[in-house]
């Protein structure tokens, strides 16, 4: 990617916050559902904008993950109120954090992982029948597993089979080559790394694993 | 989403954007803050933090005038004039984040990405101060009357309650474990965390334990890979910097280079300055020791240090005249103490030297020598003048200097290694080494024969010796400890008298000022307690 091109990203994701700024005085002002549509468009947009700076800046070999202890708990809550979507009707998000309290704490870049966790909860919550539901649980050896799953349709076979998007779908892949660069960019001094595994039981199951 | 109740609580936002300040201020006021001061910039920070106690400190990283909020929190954490017990939040843009996350020795209690909701700050603030409040019995004895062995006393009730915040509880007593110098359980809790989960801290931890144990090799092993995985941890490079500047300075160079692409610093810049100083890499020297003195405009951050070298790495290239300035603006940016005077002068005398002008640098090393007789400079200037004198080609002098310094400073790595750098630097490396390494062992078995004396039963000898050292070398804390302990074990024959109390208690005091972290202070307190019960009391030992 141009430098240009990066840097005009960089512009336009300042454009989209600065939007949602005033979005969110509108909403203080009048409040409608447009507005909260809007600000949800306009914070998905600017996500996907991040994503695709941090994909630039991996290409340019400079994205460097910025690891420390996060306690769990605190990060799943602040995660759920961030995801701040209107859900649909008969719609709602299950949450199984009980681990999260027994492990406490866990070192990662959470301002990344949170992107990835939120890209993929959105992801859910848009292909989802009307379950959407959130877990963590420790898998040793292998580390912390964040998992995503909905009660869709589930991944189509070009996704299970590796690809970024599938044949029929009008998605960029973009959050999904996001979410394998910065599991990827999880590392430990053993050399272990992350990793997201792509499954489908009732619908789709996304899951992040960190070591 | 919970929220902080900050009633009665004292604030202080720092930002130099107005708007900013405003905007957050609001934030505040509606979270209950009622008491928040403002800073727009550094001084006013640093004015504000001496002068109040804060609970909560909201900064943003930016702070214009070449300075950020991690080196404000690094100045006044350093300094201790902000105690751990008040909570820091960072504010930061989303491109600036992973400098501050992963900020080194001292980092922010946390820090909150641009843009955010009043709810979100909130949180943030509602999560720092439960957990300062959950570490309370730990920060009660840290700050500069702090007591080391109290303060992992407090840690270790707080695990063994299974507190919530057990791993901060952990990464504070390993901390203080090195501290004290109680190197393996430092490693065994360092590999205790590590044995459960990666975290860059334990893995640092464990290095640090390791290279303070004699193995730098495997520490050194233990910090590459961890800089593999966590390549923004700065605590990581700044140890692994630490541990080649005693064997490969080229390499150290390199490190503090990395370390200098994933945040600035002008500390960093004057570690890369000075490394490439030793190195003869003068340019490279010349651009590190500039950019410290030209980026940080607020005049805080940096130091004599930075002109001095700038000064001797423009002269080692032929800019006598880029060198001159450097020693003049040295003049004029600090405060004329008896040490910026002294070095000021030295460093123009060896800038005098090199460019060949013998008048004028026997001229300002006279200046030099005049300012030292008149008043007790600190090792940094008191070295620059011997390096002086070597330039001058008066050795005698030079090295009589820094045997005073070595002797005041013995067990000190770092000045011996300041020291020794003096001797590098006039082309005496292997001379150096052996003169530092005869100082530091007279000193050792001035120690030891004085301890040996005084076992014997010859103790009005061992206190004569052991006096007449701790009088001359006030800033040798085993000195002045084996000096209070004689008088001790003389007066626990002979009796106490209110004069020797009175030594007692001064040495113990000079050796708290020299080494508040020594860990024969204890001992020597607990003697001095059982001798002399009614005596006046020895605060923070």
């Amino acid at each position: 990617m141009d430098a240009l091109v990066a840097a005009a990203i960089h512009d336009a994701k300042n454009g989209l916050t600065a939007l949602n700024t005033w979005l969110a005085e509108a909403q203080r002002e009048s409040p409608s559902p447009a507005i909260t549509e809007a600000r949800a468009v306009a914070t998905r947009v600017g996500a996907q904008l991040v994503e695709l700076l941090a994909l630039y800046r991996a290409g340019e070999g400079s994205l460097r993950l910025a690891i420390d202890d996060h306690d769990l708990a605190a990060f799943c809550e602040e995660m759920l109120d961030e995801l701040a979507l209107p859900l649909g009707p008969g719609m709602r998000i299950e949450t199984h954090l009980e681990a999260a309290a027994q492990i406490g704490a866990w070192a990662f870049d959470a301002y990344q992982v949170k992107l990835v966790l939120l890209d993929a909860l959105r992801n859910a919550l848009r292909h989802a029948s009307s379950l959407v539901s959130l877990r963590i649980d420790l898998t040793p050896p292998e580390g912390l597993r964040f998992e995503i799953s909905d009660d869709g349709p589930g991944y189509s076979d070009d996704i299970l089979a590796g690809s970024d998007t599938s044949m029929d779908s009008q998605s960029s892949g973009l959050g999904l080559r996001f979410a394998r660069l910065i599991a990827q960019h999880h590392a430990t001094p053993n050399g272990c790394h992350g990793r997201i595994e792509l499954g489908n039981r009732v619908g789709a199951v996304f899951a992040l694993i960190l070591p | 989403m919970s929220h902080p109740d900050l009633r009665g609580k004292a604030g202080l936002l720092i930002d130099d954007i107005p708007e900013m300040r405003a905007a957050v201020r609001i934030q505040l006021a509606d979270l209950g803050l009622e008491k928040c001061d403002a800073a727009r910039n550094v001084k006013e920070a640093i004015e504000r933090i001496a002068a109040n106690r804060y609970d909560l400190i909201v900064c943003d990283y930016n702070l214009g005038q070449g300075a950020d909020g991690q080196q404000l929190l690094e100045l006044v954490r350093r300094r201790k004039t902000l105690p751990m017990s008040s909570a820091f939040l960072m504010i930061t843009g989303e491109t600036g984040y992973e400098q501050v996350s992963t900020a080194a020795e001292f980092s922010p209690d946390d820090y909150l990405i641009k843009p955010f909701t009043a709810e979100m700050l909130g949180s943030r603030i509602a999560r720092i101060l439960d957990k300062k409040a959950g570490l309370k019995s730990i920060y009660q004895h840290l700050g500069e009357k702090g007591d080391s062995a109290k303060a992992i006393g407090a840690c270790d009730v707080l695990l063994a309650e299974k507190s919530r915040y057990t791993l901060d509880v952990l990464r504070i007593k390993g901390d203080l474990l090195l501290e004290s110098d109680r190197r393996d359980e430092a490693l065994a809790l360092y590999q205790t965390v590590l044995d459960q989960r990666a975290t860059p801290w334990a893995q640092v931890g464990k290095a640090r334990a390791l290279a303070a144990l004699g193995n730098p090799a495997e520490a050194q092993e233990y910090l590459q890979r961890a800089l593999e995985a966590y390549p923004n941890y700065l605590a990581a490079y700044d140890s692994l910097a630490q541990l080649l500047e005693k064997s490969d300075k080229s390499a150290a160079q390199q490190v503090v280079e990395l370390a200098l692409k994933v945040a600035p610093s002008t500390r960093r810049q004057r570690q890369l300055g000075s490394l490439a100083l030793d190195n003869q890499d003068f340019g490279r020297a010349e651009e590190a020791f500039r950019r410290a003195v030209d980026k940080d405009r607020t005049g805080f951050f940096k130091s004599h240090d930075d002109y001095a070298g700038l000064a001797k790495s423009c002269v080692a290239q032929g800019k006598v005249q880029e060198a001159l300035t450097a020693v003049k603006d040295m003049g004029t940016h600090f405060v004329p103490t008896p040490e910026l005077l002294a070095r000021q002068a030295a460093v123009e005398s060896l800038v005098q030297t090199k460019a060949g002008n013998k008048e004028a640098a026997k001229a300002a090393l006279q200046r030099a020598l005049t300012v030292q007789s008149e008043s007790s400079l600190d090792p940094s200037a008191a070295l620059e003048i011997a390096g002086a004198c070597f330039a001058s080609g008066d050795e005698e002098r030079a090295k009589s200097i820094i045997q005073a310094v070595a002797e005041d400073h013995h067990e000190n790595d770092d000045v011996l290694e300041r020291a020794q750098a003096v001797f590098h630097a006039a082309g005496r490396a292997d001379e150096g080494s052996v003169f530092l390494e005869a100082t530091r062992k007279r000193m050792i078995k001035l120690n030891n024969d004085a301890v040996a004396m005084a076992r014997s039963g010859d103790l009005d000898k061992a206190v004569a010796m052991l006096q007449e050292a701790a009088d001359r070398l006030v800033n040798n804390a085993q000195v002045s400890i084996n000096a209070a302990l004689a008088l001790l074990m003389r007066a626990q024959k002979q009796g106490i008298t209110v004069a020797v109390t009175e030594q007692v208690y001064r040495y113990i005091v000079q050796a708290q000022r020299a080494n508040p972290s020594h860990p024969r202070l204890a001992e020597v307190a607990k003697f001095y307690r059982k001798v002399a019960p009614d005596a006046p009391q020895l605060e923070g030992i």
